[in-house]
């Protein structure tokens, strides 16, 4: 196992020699080489994890932290393979969708060389055992991820939001830092095993608390999450689609991570997880809803996602609490194959998306328009993402949703009125997330690729290459995999559960609500079937008919243009109109004054502003800026001042010294 | 599959039976009760004309549709048969595997790139979204209530006995109906005689449409109806032997068909924007079966 650890560091630091001397052209290659290597050296040490072979073994890691333990066992091996996929179709994707950056070779050395630190360190996340170990992988992926995030740094609103995701990244490091500290002073050890200790013997919720808080950030959790819509829009799109496949499910590693380590006070948790992923699914896919940019829309949609696989998370430490194993398996099994598929669906539909932007220019959906006739490729790919992230079948996502909702009802069975209540309510909630983000993708769909184009571009897109097709197909082959043959995937992850709980047995249901689930996956089959049988009957019947091409319907007007189409703003309006309270629109226009007879030209714009962002996140900031300028003197930068400083540090310590204050 | 027999046999009578109904209240003859269907079988027989802006999208979406809903008719169960596909939790299944046939019949009414059919598909989208917590706050209720997770389960153990149970079925009833009405674009959501596209939602969406294509949806909108009417039915009949079951199915179709074509003849439609708070509203009718089922259970302890 060892020797696997050191191949894959020195193949990395290997590409990352080379990449400095390779012609920018194949640049990409290199990386792509280093991260497969990676990947499958990782994959090849983790996959006997999965049949729950635990791999353990201790590394030294220098002087200072000493042995530090490694261990992979279902959980981790089941992230570490999800990563791995991830990164190696972001990486290809990646080289297509950089082609027209050959010309500047520095930007590319340090982009593909910080990808593969990234997707290392990500994998290292997953395997560390140690609290102090894992915050330094920890860091390196925030900081790394931070680089990638603004390639584009000569744009200021990509450097903005670069800077936001750092803050907030160490917020997250800071709660972390409490957590892993706090733990320390009581047991004396980073060891994760210290967790489990001190929550023997402790009370588990304020620690646990304070690991979500740090966890959640990550992941995107409502009031948290406010990073997520930044960050992904300003990112190439093959990094937006590993940040919002991977990254945020490492928040979700992190959780899962605690909650193997949880002994005590698992209802009260589960109903705080559960009622807050209600409510982060519930904004999180109304703000994908009214969004024009296509990718700060994904961006939302990654939130609202997050919520369901909380709802999942939510409804099996409930389960624990009440000794129901259906709704463990259930809950945390859906929660872990919805990580799965999300991060299918997510990164493809993030490469498409990035696939439009290359060739348009423009996040703006409202400028788009008819592209499936140019690039019917990238169309069909982006419609197959939509349905399956929708969780409706054929596709994957209705899998993962479905386990979900037979936990929530399993839920029923529970005696106390207030669970009941709680998961009645969660399951209206669901359902209104899965109807939201029907209204969601039609919109995006429709306005993107069909109808008439709104705009005349720059250049005539036109379909991408197949490199950056490739990986798509890919991921589309593997999301029907999870759709037709769930069975695989569902024995995985319940022996990673039964694992992590041993005691929770319920064989006889769990079979049954498995083959349920792959009963789905036929039904699934059949529903395609008939479809298939009625395009057949159709085109059958079509063959001896007359078949005219027309304009649209324009109830008498004869010179349409495409100025008339539906936007996708007016699709989402009547919901923003009715949620005007939650979805904050400004407006910016002026007014016609009462005397104007001949009005100048003048503009009209209307944005929408994220709720806790617009209300809480920017007062905070701005008192705290105004009261930190206050001491803005300090900072004055005149460097005999700064002198000075280090002299009265030197001086203070000093006398504190020589008075026994401080030893 | 006694069900999908049952189904088909209420979706030829259905929408004529409105449509006579509608003619009588306003003292006309009318057409027979079987004019939609020889509408239909014409309609099959003609040729089509495309939008020049459409896309495949905008021709295989009909059959998408159709397919879905025929997939949802075979979950229906009808008293103690079980419906073809029966398994637990296949309400969930019924209602995402309906929001498939709707994703693509909204982005086939986007595909002609009409302002009008824009406006129909982002009204249709919004409506089913409103009328969702609805229909599965009104299952979750029932599976509490009844212990089982299935729809043959549900309906076979629902015993109406005490007087607020049935209070619940009337509720029930009432919120099924709404959804059908909701689901199928009837008054007071939405009229489908109208003759403005302004103040259209279904029609308008499949302006485009025409020959096999419009005939697919007439159909899949004809049966729609009949499965929320079988619905209704099986909160009523319970473990009845059939001889009274199978009548008591078509009288009961019958009087829903009679009452919507009532509530036709003697309602306006809505204003549009009324119609999400209308919508809503049926949630907390929902809400309150729930609480019926919370006091019959006697969790409230």
């Amino acid at each position: 196992m060892m020797e696997m650890i050191i191949v894959s560091w020195i193949v990395t630091l290997l590409a990352i020699f080379v990449l400095f001397f390779v012609p920018s052209k194949i640049k990409g290659y290199t990386a792509a080489v280093a991260v497969l290597a990676n990947s499958l050296l990782i994959s090849y040490i983790a996959f006997p994890a999965l049949g729950g072979h635990i791999q353990e073994f201790p590394v030294f890691a220098g002087t200072f932290l000493g042995d530090i333990s490694i261990r992979i066992d279902g959980l981790s091996a089941w992230f570490i393979l999800i990563i791995n996929f991830t990164s190696v179709t972001g990486v290809f994707y990646g080289i297509g969708y950089l082609k027209a950056y050959t010309n500047s070779s520095s930007k590319l050395n340090l982009h593909w060389s910080l990808f593969i630190i990234f997707h290392l360190s990500m994998v290292w996340v997953c395997m560390l055992q140690n609290g102090f170990a894992f915050l330094l992988a920890w860091e390196m992926m925030s900081l790394t991820s931070m680089l990638l995030v603004i390639f584009d740094h000569h744009n200021a609103q990509t450097l903005k939001a670069g800077l936001n995701y750092l803050v907030q990244m160490h917020i997250s490091v800071v709660f972390l830092t409490i957590g892993f500290i706090w733990v320390y002073s009581s047991t004396g050890s980073f060891g994760f095993d210290a967790i489990r200790t001190f929550f023997l013997s402790n009370n588990n919720i304020w620690l646990f608390l304070v690991f979500f808080a740090g966890f959640g950030l990550k992941a995107g959790f409502i009031p948290l999450h406010s990073w997520l819509p930044h960050a992904h829009p300003a990112a190439p799109s093959h990094i937006s689609g590993v940040m919002s496949g991977v990254i945020v499910k490492l928040g979700i590693y992190g959780i899962f991570r605690m909650i193997t380590f949880l002994h005590a006070d698992f209802i009260l948790l589960g109903e705080i997880i559960l009622t807050l992923s209600v409510l982060t699914g519930i904004y999180g896919i109304l703000n994908a809803t009214v969004h024009r940019d296509f990718k700060r829309m994904l961006a939302y949609c990654t939130i609202e996602k997050i919520g369901i696989i909380g709802i999942g998370i939510g409804i099996g430490l409930i389960g624990i609490g009440n000794a129901s194993p259906a709704m463990y398996f259930l809950g945390f099994g859906g929660a872990l194959l919805q990580v799965l598929n999300h991060s299918l669906f997510k990164s493809l539909l993030f490469y498409s998306a990035g696939s439009v932007y290359q060739q348009c220019h423009t996040r703006d959906m409202e400028q788009l328009g008819g592209l499936i006739k140019t690039m019917p490729k990238t169309a069909a790919i982006f419609l197959i993402g939509a349905v399956a992230i929708g969780g409706l079948p054929p596709f994957n996502g209705f899998v993962s949703e479905f386990a979900i909702y037979s936990g929530l009802i399993e839920g029923f069975h529970a005696n106390s009125l207030s669970q009941i209540i709680l998961f009645v309510l969660s399951l209206a909630g669901l359902c209104l997330i899965g109807g939201l983000s029907v209204l969601t993708f039609t919109k995006t769909f429709g306005t993107i690729f069909l109808g008439q184009p709104r705009k005349v571009l720059q250049h005539q897109p036109h379909e991408v290459s197949l490199l950056m097709l490739l990986p798509q197909y890919v991921i589309i082959a593997l999301m029907l995999s999870v759709a037709f043959v769930p069975q695989f995937y569902l024995k995985i992850i319940l022996e990673a559960l039964y694992e992590i709980n041993s005691t929770a047995n319920g064989s006889v249901l769990i079979n049954a609500y498995a083959s349920t689930i792959s009963a789905i996956s036929l039904y699934s089959i059949l529903l395609i079937g008939i479809a298939a049988a009625l395009w057949f009957i159709r085109s059958l019947v079509m063959k001896s008919r007359i078949q005219r091409v027309e304009a649209t319907w324009g109830c008498g007007y004869v010179a349409p243009n495409s100025r008339i189409q539906y936007t996708g703003k007016s699709f989402s309006k009547p919901l923003g109109k009715i949620l005007n309270f939650l979805l904050i629109e400004k407006k910016q226009f002026e007014e016609l004054k009462p005397g104007e007879i001949f009005p100048a030209k003048r503009s009209y714009a209307s944005h929408y502003h994220d709720f806790f962002e617009h209300n809480f996140i920017d007062s905070i900031t701005q008192r705290l800026i105004f009261s930190a300028n206050y001491f803005s003197f300090i900072q004055n930068g005149r460097i005999q001042s700064y002198v000075l400083y280090g002299i009265v540090f030197i001086l203070a310590m000093f006398i504190l010294t020589v008075f026994n204050i401080v030893s | 599959m006694l069900s999908v027999i049952l189904i088909t046999i209420a979706a030829i009578f259905f929408t004529g039976i409105i449509i006579r109904t509608k003619s009588l209240a306003s003292g006309r003859k009318g057409p027979g009760v079987l004019q939609p269907v020889s509408d239909v079988v014409r309609l099959f027989r003609k040729g089509v004309v495309y939008s020049e802006t459409t896309s495949f999208i905008f021709q295989i979406a009909p059959t998408v549709y159709m397919a879905s809903v025929i997939m949802a008719m075979l979950v229906v169960p009808f008293g103690q048969s079980r419906g073809v596909l029966s398994f637990n939790g296949d309400f969930i299944f019924f209602a995402y595997v309906l929001a498939l046939g709707k994703f693509f019949s909204i982005i086939a009414a986007m595909d002609t790139g009409s302002s009008f059919e824009g406006m129909g598909a982002s009204r249709e989208a919004l409506y089913s979204m409103f009328a969702e917590p609805a229909f599965f706050i009104l299952m979750g209720s029932l599976a509490l209530l009844s212990g089982h997770t299935s729809f043959q389960g549900i309906f076979a153990a629902l015993h109406i006995g005490s007087q607020i149970s049935y209070a619940l079925a009337a509720l029930a009833t009432f919120v099924l109906l709404m959804i059908a009405m909701i689901e199928s674009s009837r008054m007071p959501i939405d009229d489908p005689k109208t003759h403005l596209e302004l103040t259209m939602i279904h029609e308008v969406m499949i302006l485009d449409n025409s020959g096999f294509d419009l005939g697919l949806i007439f159909t899949a909108g004809y049966l729609k109806f009949a499965i929320y009417g079988a619905l209704i039915v099986n909160l009523f009949i319970g473990i009845i032997p059939y001889q009274y079951a199978i009548p008591a199915f078509f009288g009961i179709q019958f009087l829903m068909a009679v009452t919507i074509g009532l509530i036709e003849s003697f309602m306006a439609r809505f204003r549009m924007s009324h119609n999400p708070q209308f919508i809503v509203a049926l949630t907390s009718v929902s809400l309150l079966i729930f609480f019926g089922v919370l006091l019959i259970l006697q969790k409230f302890m």
